[in-house]
């Protein structure tokens, strides 16, 4: 709340913002990174998982994404629902949302344990958790970003967030676009 | 018969040290994000022994004869395993948590240093995605008041995450 008001205050959402301290959200639906978005219909089945989700061009120099795809899609869908091409087939949901993987599963709890020990005054206890999660699911930008915002990375990580991006590949690959259909760099082109 | 009777020497030999290693501690459980001090037994592997009542106070979960049961959810104890999960303490029957986690597919992450056990999503929480069916939550805005995904069924929904890191 602390963190995050300010910026709900400012941006006067006209839609429902909500505070999430314990990554529920994260966990439930296994996501690594921010801004990341999920369509859900109006029967609440997923029809677009886990993906990243800029809505404006703010941070493109950095990222090299254009919103301006994504847009386009989010509005085909809303005109359209589930016939829209955006909206994807149960096959390729279910391998985006990477369902069983035990090391995902694990680096939750892990995380979730370095969490409630720093909330309860246990940072030195907590960083190996962190460092447990970041090894079981080295994909969760997450896992790092957070641990790295509540202690000194270098000191307690041997890293910062971007030294991270530069090993990843830089920022242009730190997201990976949007798999959407027609779109440069589309990789699947199943529903 | 004399081999025989050497292993099964050997197999009492093997669960007396195992048993014993189990000492009573203060220890914190963590379950669905909150936080419970208990008293409990453990060999900080594969036994979290705390009462029926401890277990009721951390995680809702109560231990009745169809199996561990919360609202309308129920995990029936194998029988023939029936001593893996419950016993009789000197003061109260006590359950085995970390046999339960194991039971119902649920990560178990354990700080020794602070006696702190934090259990993940059950195998049940998870089934949302697999169903393809959103996962359901309840989170509150920034004036407090709780909102539930479900809340927003005949409507299309962009859920979008965020952090100002």
């Amino acid at each position: 709340m602390k963190d995050a008001g300010p910026w709900i205050t400012a941006a006067k959402p006209t839609y429902t913002a909500l505070i999430d301290e314990k990554h529920l959200v994260s966990k439930l639906y296994n996501m690594v990174n921010v801004p990341t978005g999920v369509w859900i219909n109006e029967e609440g089945k997923i029809v677009r998982p886990n993906e990243v989700a800029f809505v404006d061009d703010r941070f493109k120099t950095f990222t090299g994404l254009d919103s301006e795809p994504y847009l386009t899609a989010l509005k085909d869908w809303v005109e359209k629902g589930d016939k829209s091409a955006y909206a994807m087939g149960e096959e390729r949901l279910r391998e985006k949302l990477s369902v069983n993987d035990p090391n995902f599963i694990l680096a939750a709890a892990q995380f979730g344990l370095g969490e409630h020990l720093y909330k309860s005054g246990h940072l030195t206890e907590a960083i190996p958790h962190f460092k447990e999660a970041q090894r079981l699911n080295p994909k969760s930008w997450n896992y790092k970003r957070q641990a790295y915002a509540l202690s000194d990375a270098k000191r307690d990580y041997g890293t910062t967030f971007a030294d991270e991006v530069q090993k990843s590949g830089g920022s242009k690959v730190y997201y990976p676009p949007p798999d959407l259909p027609g779109a440069t760099g589309s990789v699947d082109k199943r529903p | 018969m004399v081999k025989a009777k050497m292993a099964i020497a050997s197999v009492v030999l093997l669960l007396g040290p195992l048993a014993m290693q189990a000492k009573q501690v203060r220890a914190t459980i963590v379950y669905d994000d909150i936080a419970t001090e208990v008293n409990a037994a453990t060999d900080n592997a594969a036994q979290l022994w705390i009462s029926t009542a401890d277990l009721i106070r951390a995680t809702r979960f109560e231990l009745k004869p169809q199996g561990v049961c919360r609202d309308q959810l129920c995990f029936p104890v194998p029988k023939s395993r029936a001593s893996e999960f419950v016993r009789k303490g000197s003061t109260a029957t006590l359950f085995n948590l970390l046999a339960f986690a194991q039971l119902v597919n649920q990560p178990v992450a354990h700080d020794a240093a602070l006696s702190t056990w934090y259990f993940g999503l059950r195998s049940d929480q998870r089934q949302g995605l697999a169903s393809l069916q959103a996962p359901d939550f309840t989170l509150p805005d920034m004036a407090g008041k709780m909102h539930l995904l479900s809340e927003f069924r005949g409507k299309k929904v962009l859920l979008v995450t965020w952090a100002s890191w």
